[in-house]
């Protein structure tokens, strides 16, 4: 007689069974279950003396039965506040110049006008050139100060949509379709995925393709990459194109431990620079800045990440513990910690959050360029490329308002902080904090109800 | 408070531990309610949702959001049994009477019944079903107890007491007895209905037994149990007589107890290796 799997255990894929079989208990004898979701919320994120930010966002599931799903997401953000140049700070007032506006003899283009402090200026073309008259907007940064764009203000639309659909009891199906716009940028992108499960629902495995297409259309024109900042219009949109693969295992190691590990890939090629970004050019002596140029970045990418999660449900509390470490051929490596632990009360839970990660430099980071050395290949100040560790610890605390509805509130503080002052800074750069801690507060107001 | 009725062919009862009669009988009739509900929509017989899903047999049906999740259960306990739970095995019944008489089946005819036999031989695609022509659902080995669990569920939902619902000596306790006591529960001897062959204290959960006390052939000195393997047609060799086992749910138990007499003489073993709260009579 064969026992084999018998022998392995069958109590914890019976209860699991048995839990969903009955889960919708009082739901057939008078009136289906609930098959529509919606969870909405508000976020309010600060950081401090930078960007602030406001993103109400709404996603609506409706589930047809048989397992087909349709899902439907909406978000809108609006972002104002100062963002770094990326050029460092020096014992001088720097001053910084971005376009505004363009006129030649057959039309005028204005994209936005100067604001955040920053003063126009109208710069004629020399007699008889056949040049546009430059009007730009000029800032103005005090003397050991980090350099920020004080007039970023943007907002941004995203909607997604997602249909999942069962070819087998075991495999599903899905498809899903992305669009983000905001002024300068938009981007477009679809997904394939295929998940099947195996030994009683016990384990599944997972597949999915995704495709994106991004188009920049930088305020002002996308500069040429390590030219000098100019006020100048520029010319020209750039776009990317993204594909990203994903391969994912889910297995139920007991009823109440749930394990998942996935492996992504990531390849993608175009505009990937910032096209706001400088990078200051200090002298190799005294660290004074000669000149600011713009970043340049590689145009291929390929990303890998694999990612763990454990969660283990408690007799009533639950517990998540997740870690992910990511690396690319810009040789920028990071790691992340992150544990969560929900203590469910009656009507009410608490879940506290604590993440670490860390991350490693790209190989073309830098802090400024030295005007007597060789220009690199590639060069960015985009501290976002550069090292640093960043802690966030937040909690959320739900409230159930009654059986089909719940009202949450979430509260977390993120700090980041690099390298303040890296070694073999050049002359006044030693004196400057090339990498100032940032610390940010954000709150999400939640609200979701099914019916 | 105790109600009794009668359901599935069965002598069932609904217990709830209070005083105030009205209360009582109130919930008792919220669990009998279900019971037939279920009884009513997964019988073989009459005009049920489930005999006209076998007539449908040969054709695409769509099925219910209930039927649908009993279907993802029944495949579920197919998987786990390694085929030897299925709920297209009714039809073997055709060749088997378990009467207590000396007939057992005729070969030819098992033969001509396995193929309208196995779970693998239906189309089960969420919410849509196929069967084989001749094919046959059969909810006999998870209905009773899925009306258990159903029952005590609703019941105990409006229930502010502790209660018990019985159907057949399948049965499930919502928790102890007012005071924390547990309730008593007598085990019946598999040859004699009247006689209790023990009494154990069950607090909360459930308990379900599983054996051929009254359905069996004997020949030749060998008796031929009512459970039948679904992939050889015969009864399970050296299966104990019943099977009783204590679990969190009636859905549970029962499933634990029916792959227990499936394992035959390696019955006791399962269960031990499963560290199951159980009752094996041979």
């Amino acid at each position: 007689m064969q026992l084999t799997r018998l022998n392995r255990g069958v109590q914890p894929a019976l209860a699991a069974a048995t839990a969903s079989l009955l889960a919708n208990c009082g739901a057939h004898a008078e009136d289906e279950a609930e098959n529509a979701f919606v969870d909405s919320g508000l976020l309010f994120y600060q950081e401090s003396d930078r960007v602030r930010a406001i993103e109400p966002n709404l996603n609506f599931n409706y589930d047809f039965g048989g397992g087909e799903l349709l899902s439907l997401g909406f978000v809108a953000d609006s972002v104002t506040g100062a963002t770094p140049l990326g050029a460092v700070a020096a014992p001088v007032k720097q001053t910084f110049i971005r376009p505004i506006s363009v006129k030649s003899n057959s039309s005028t283009q204005t994209v936005t006008s100067a604001s955040g402090g920053a003063t126009v200026v109208t710069i004629p073309p020399p007699p008889g050139s056949p040049a546009a008259t430059i009007v730009a907007a000029s800032t103005t940064v005090g003397a050991n100060r980090l350099p920020l764009d004080q007039g970023f203000n943007d907002t941004r639309y995203a909607g997604t949509l997602g249909w999942v659909e069962p070819i087998t009891p075991d495999l599903k199906l899905s498809l899903g379709g992305a669009y983000s716009s905001e002024q300068d940028y938009r981007s477009l992108s679809g997904n394939l995925g295929l998940a099947q499960d195996f030994n009683a629902h016990n384990t599944t495995v997972s597949l999915g393709v995704n495709y994106e297409n991004d188009r920049s259309s930088p305020i002002g024109g996308t500069p040429t990459p390590f030219a000098s900042m100019s006020g100048s219009w520029k010319n020209g949109n750039r776009s990317k194109d993204e594909i990203n693969a994903l391969v994912g295992l889910t297995q139920v190691m007991s009823r109440r431990w749930l394990t998942s590990f996935n492996y992504s890939y990531a390849w993608s090629n175009g505009y990937q620079t910032d096209p706001y970004k400088l990078v200051s050019v200090v002298d190799g002596t005294t660290g004074l800045p000669g000149d600011y140029l713009y970043e340049n970045r590689p145009d291929k990418r390929r990303k890998q990440s694999v990612f763990w999660e454990n969660r283990i449900h408690l007799p009533s509390d639950v517990v998540d513990v997740s870690m992910r470490y990511y690396w690319d051929d810009w040789s920028l490596r990071s790691f992340t910690i992150e544990g969560r632990y929900r203590f469910v009360f009656d009507g009410y839970y608490a879940e506290p959050l604590v993440r670490w990660y860390r991350q490693e430099a790209a190989s073309f980071f830098r802090y400024y360029l030295v005007q007597s050395q060789a220009l690199p290949q590639y060069a960015s100040a985009d501290t976002r490329l550069g090292n640093f560790d960043a802690t966030t610890a937040g909690v959320k605390f739900g409230l159930q308002l009654d059986k089909s509805s719940e009202l949450n509130l979430r509260v977390a503080y993120y700090l980041q902080q690099g390298d303040n002052h890296p070694a073999g800074a050049v002359g006044q750069l030693k004196n400057q904090n090339l990498f100032p801690d940032l610390d940010a507060v954000s709150v999400v107001v939640g609200y979701s109800f099914a019916f | 408070m105790r109600r009794r009725f009668t359901a599935m062919a069965s002598p069932c009862e609904v217990l709830v531990d209070t005083d105030d009669r009205a209360h009582g009988l109130a919930i008792a009739a919220i669990a009998e309610a279900e019971a037939r509900r279920v009884e009513t929509k997964f019988t073989r017989y009459a005009n049920s949702p489930l005999s006209r899903l076998n007539a449908a047999a040969g054709t695409a049906v769509t099925v219910d959001t209930e039927m649908a999740e009993l279907l993802d259960f029944a495949a579920c306990c197919h998987a786990l049994s390694d085929g030897r739970f299925d709920v297209t095995s009714g039809v073997l019944r055709r060749a088997w009477r378990f009467d207590g008489s000396d007939r057992i089946a005729d070969p030819l005819l098992i033969a001509a019944l396995l193929p309208l036999v196995g779970w693998e031989k239906l189309t089960w695609r969420r919410p849509v079903l196929t069967l084989r022509p001749g094919m046959e659902l059969d909810f006999g080995g998870i209905g009773k107890e899925y009306a258990v669990d159903r029952a005590l569920v609703l019941a105990a939902r409006a229930a502010g007491a502790p209660l018990l619902v019985n159907l057949g000596g399948d049965l499930r306790a919502s928790g102890p007895r007012a005071g924390g006591t547990p309730w008593q529960v007598a085990i019946a001897d598999v040859d004699d209905t009247a006689a209790r062959a023990g009494r154990l204290a069950l607090a909360c959960g459930a308990l379900a037994t599983s054996g051929d006390a009254h359905r069996y052939v004997e020949r030749g000195g060998r008796r031929y149990g009512h459970l039948l393997d679904p992939r050889t047609g015969w009864p399970i060799d050296c299966a104990p007589r019943a099977v009783t086992v204590a679990a969190a749910s009636c859905l549970e138990a029962g499933l634990l107890a029916k792959l227990a007499l499936l394992a035959g003489a390696d019955a006791e073993r399962f269960l031990a290796a499963e560290g199951l709260r159980a009752w094996c009579l041979r």
